[in-house]
C-alpha cells in the first residue's frame, strides 16, 4: 500500500489579475487558488489510494497566510497536510522550494511516491518536480498522462512530441503529471467542513534551520499590451536594422 | 465589525462555483429550453451533501450555518436560476419547516432523507383563490379516528410534479382564522394526493411547478406539523427563512446580468471603440455593481441575524423585495446592454431577464415584503 505525497503551490488567480488604464497590475486584492496541475497531482493521488490503499499526505512551501489554501487542498482528499510556512517566504526561487521540500518529505515522511503538478499556474518553470527528486535522489518521470502501480514499480504514460512513451520505474520515485491526467473532482460541503478538522503539520523556517533569503526581486509588474504600428519589414539587412531601430525606439527592448 | 467571510465560508462558496460550472452551466440552455428538471444535477447536489445544508448532521444535513447556505444559493444561481430555487424552495420551504416544528419522530423519518437529498420536498400553500391573502384558504382537513382526511386543491407549488415530501395547510377549523389552520407532512405516495396542471412558465423554467390536488387524502394524526391550529405561524416563519434563500438568488441572476455585460460591453464595438468605454454603459455597469453589493449585504445582514437567533423577519422581506426589484431591473439593463443580440434566444441575458421576475413575485410578492416592513416600523 502506497504512501503518496503531493506537492501543491497556492497561486494568484489569473481571474483576478486586471491591469489599471496605465498598464500597472495591483495584486493586492487578488484571491488566491490552488495551482491548477496541482489540482491534477492531488487528483491522481487521491485515486491512486482508491485503487491501492496507503495514505496521501499534502505539502506546500508558501507564506504563513496561505492556510485557505492548505484547507481547500485537504478538501480534495488528502489526509494530512505539512505546511512549511514562514511570512519572508516570497519570491522563493524554484531550487529554494525543492530544497525546502526535500528537507521535509525526505526528513519526516514515510513515501512510496511523489506527485507533482508538471508546473505552476504562475511561473510554470517545472523546476521544483525534477529537482526534487534529485535532491532526494529517487527517479523522475516528467509528462505523465497516465499512472498505475505495479508491485514495487510506478508505470508511467508520458507524452512526447513523437507520442507516448510508457515506462516505469522502481519506487520511491517522483512523478510530474498534466491536465490530461484526470478531470479533478469538485469537493463537496463535507469534504470542505471535514479539512478543518485534518491534521496540519506546520513547520517553520527557524524548524528547518535554514535561511531562505528571496533571490528573485520585483523591479515592477506590468500587464502586456498589444499595439499595432502597421509597418512592414522585409528580409534585408537594411530591413532588418530598420526593424531593430523601431523596437529600441517603442521602448520594448533596452536601448543600452 | 468585520466584513469578510471566514475562509471556509469562501471555499464552499467557491466549490459551489466549481461545482456550477462543471455541472450545471452545460445543460442550463437545454433545461430551460424544454422545461426540464435536471434530475441528475439535483442528485449531483445531494451526493456533494448540497441539499440539507443548514440542518444537523444527525439529521443528515451538514450542519453550516444559514449565511453559508444563502451564499451556496447565489453562486448556484449565477448559473441556472432554476436549479438554484429547487434547492432553495427544497431546503428553506420544505425541510425548514419540519426541522424547526417537527418533532424527533418527524426528522428522522421525512427530514433526514430529505436533507441527504434523497427525497425532494414542497411547500404545498397557495390556492387558486388564496395568494397573499393565506387567510382565504379553502383546503379542510377533518379528524377521522388517528387520521385527518384533507380535501383541497394547492396552485404554484414548486417542485410539485417532482417532489417525495409536501408540507401543506388545511383548516382544521375554518371558523378560527388565527389558530384554525395546520400544517401536514404529506408523503408522495399517500393516496388521494395527485399532481394536477403543470405550468409553463416564462422563466426558470426548469423549476417544475404543478397543481396538487387532495382528494380524501388520509394523513396520520402524527403527520401534523407542529401543534394543531399552529399552520399559519408555521407558514409565515417558513417565509421569511425562505425569503433570504429568494434574496441570494436574486442577486446571483442579477451578479450573472453584471458578469455577461461587462464581457459583452468590453468586446462590442461600435463608433470604433467598445461601448464600455461610453458613459451611459459604465453608469449602467456602476449601478449594477452598486446594487448587488448593497444587495449582497442584505441577504448577508438578514442571515447573520437568524445565525445569532436575533428576530430577522423585516430584514428578510428587505433583502428580498430589494433584491428582486433590483434584479429585475438590472437583467433588463443586461438585455438593453446586449441591444437585439440580448433579445434573442442564445445569449444568457435573455434567460436572466425571464428568471428575474419571478423574485418579485415568489414566496411573498414585493408588495407583501413592504406590509411585512410598513408593519414592523410604524408598530
Amino acid at each position: 500500500m502506497p504512501n503518496i505525497v503531493c506537492c501543491f503551490k497556492w497561486v494568484v488567480d489569473e481571474a483576478y489579475i486586471k491591469p489599471s488604464s496605465s498598464g500597472k497590475i495591483d495584486l493586492e486584492w487578488a484571491e488566491h487558488k490552488l495551482s491548477d496541475y496541482d489540482r491534477n497531482a492531488i487528483e491522481e493521488a487521491v485515486r491512486l489510494q482508491e485503487a491501492y490503499g496507503g495514505s496521501v499526505t499534502a505539502v506546500t512551501v508558501a507564506p504563513s497566510d496561505a492556510t485557505k489554501g492548505i484547507k481547500d487542498a485537504l478538501s480534495r482528499g488528502p489526509e494530512k497536510a505539512y505546511f512549511i510556512n514562514d511570512e519572508e517566504l516570497e519570491n522563493l526561487e524554484p531550487s529554494q522550494t525543492s530544497a525546502m521540500l526535500a528537507q521535509v518529505i525526505g526528513g519526516q515522511i514515510d513515501y512510496d511516491l511523489i506527485i507533482c503538478g508538471e508546473g505552476s499556474s504562475d511561473l510554470y518553470a517545472q523546476q521544483v518536480g525534477p529537482r526534487l527528486a534529485e535532491k532526494l535522489g529517487i527517479p523522475c518521470i516528467a509528462f505523465v498522462k497516465k499512472l498505475s502501480i505495479e508491485g514495487q514499480r510506478v508505470i508511467a504514460q508520458r507524452k512526447s512530441d513523437e507520442g507516448v512513451e510508457v515506462v516505469s520505474a522502481p519506487l520511491p520515485a517522483l512523478v510530474t503529471v498534466l491536465p490530461d491526467i484526470n478531470n479533478p473532482r469538485v469537493p463537496g460541503l463535507k469534504d470542505t467542513l471535514a479539512a478543518s478538522k485534518k491534521p496540519v503539520v506546520e513547520i517553520s523556517l527557524e524548524d528547518l534551520g535554514t535561511e531562505y533569503p528571496a533571490l528573485i526581486t520585483d523591479k515592477g509588474l506590468r500587464a502586456a499590451s498589444l499595439v499595432r504600428n502597421c509597418t512592414r519589414f522585409g528580409s534585408s539587412p537594411e530591413d532588418l536594422q530598420a526593424f531593430v531601430e523601431s523596437i529600441k525606439k517603442t521602448g520594448v527592448i533596452d536601448r543600452g | 465589525m468585520y466584513f469578510k467571510l471566514t475562509e471556509e465560508q469562501e471555499l464552499i462558496r467557491d466549490n459551489m462555483r466549481e461545482f456550477a460550472r462543471t455541472y450545471v452551466d452545460p445543460v442550463a440552455v437545454e433545461i430551460d429550453e424544454n422545461s426540464r428538471y435536471p434530475e441528475e444535477v439535483i442528485k449531483k447536489l445531494a451526493e456533494g451533501g448540497w441539499m440539507g445544508m443548514p440542518f444537523p448532521t444527525e439529521f443528515g444535513g451538514a450542519g453550516v450555518d444559514y449565511l453559508t447556505y444563502a451564499i451556496a444559493v447565489e453562486e448556484l444561481s449565477r448559473s441556472c436560476a432554476a436549479t438554484g430555487f429547487t434547492m432553495s424552495v427544497h431546503t428553506g420551504l420544505a425541510c425548514g419547516p419540519i426541522a424547526l416544528f417537527g418533532n424527533e419522530e418527524q426528522k428522522k423519518k421525512y427530514l433526514t432523507p430529505m436533507a441527504k437529498g434523497q427525497h425532494l420536498g414542497a411547500f404545498a400553500l397557495t390556492e387558486p383563490g388564496a395568494g397573499t391573502d393565506v387567510g382565504s384558504a379553502t383546503s379542510t382537513a377533518v379528524l377521522d379516528g388517528d387520521e385527518y382526511v384533507l380535501n383541497g386543491v394547492k396552485t404554484f407549488t414548486s417542485n410539485g410534479p417532482v417532489a417525495n415530501t409536501y408540507v401543506t395547510f388545511a383548516w382544521t377549523d375554518k371558523n378560527d382564522k388565527r389558530n384554525g389552520m395546520t400544517a401536514f407532512i404529506v408523503p408522495r405516495e399517500t393516496p388521494g394526493l395527485s399532481v394536477g396542471e403543470h405550468f409553463m412558465k416564462m422563466g426558470i423554467r426548469a423549476s417544475q411547478t404543478s397543481e396538487m390536488i387532495f382528494k380524501d387524502c388520509r394523513v396520520p394524526k402524527e403527520n401534523v406539523l407542529g401543534k394543531v391550529g399552529d399552520g399559519m405561524k408555521i407558514a409565515m416563519n417558513s417565509f421569511d427563512h425562505g425569503r433570504i434563500g429568494i434574496a441570494a438568488q436574486a442577486v446571483g441572476i442579477a451578479q450573472a446580468a453584471l458578469d455577461e455585460s461587462i464581457s459583452y460591453s468590453k468586446q462590442r464595438i461600435q463608433f470604433g471603440k467598445p461601448i464600455s468605454k461610453n458613459q451611459a454603459i459604465q453608469w449602467m455597469i456602476a449601478d449594477m455593481y452598486t446594487d448587488i453589493t448593497a444587495g449582497r449585504f442584505l441577504y448577508y445582514y438578514a442571515a447573520y441575524l437568524k445565525d445569532q437567533g436575533l428576530p430577522f423577519s423585516k430584514e428578510a422581506a428587505m433583502a428580498k423585495v430589494f433584491c428582486a426589484e433590483m434584479c429585475s431591473k438590472h437583467a433588463s439593463k443586461a438585455v438593453q446592454i446586449h441591444g437585439g443580440y440580448g433579445y434573442c434566444k442564445g445569449q444568457k441575458v435573455e434567460r436572466l431577464m425571464r428568471d428575474a421576475k419571478i423574485t418579485e413575485i415568489y414566496e411573498g410578492t414585493s408588495e407583501a415584503q413592504r406590509m411585512v416592513i410598513a408593519g414592523n416600523v410604524l408598530r
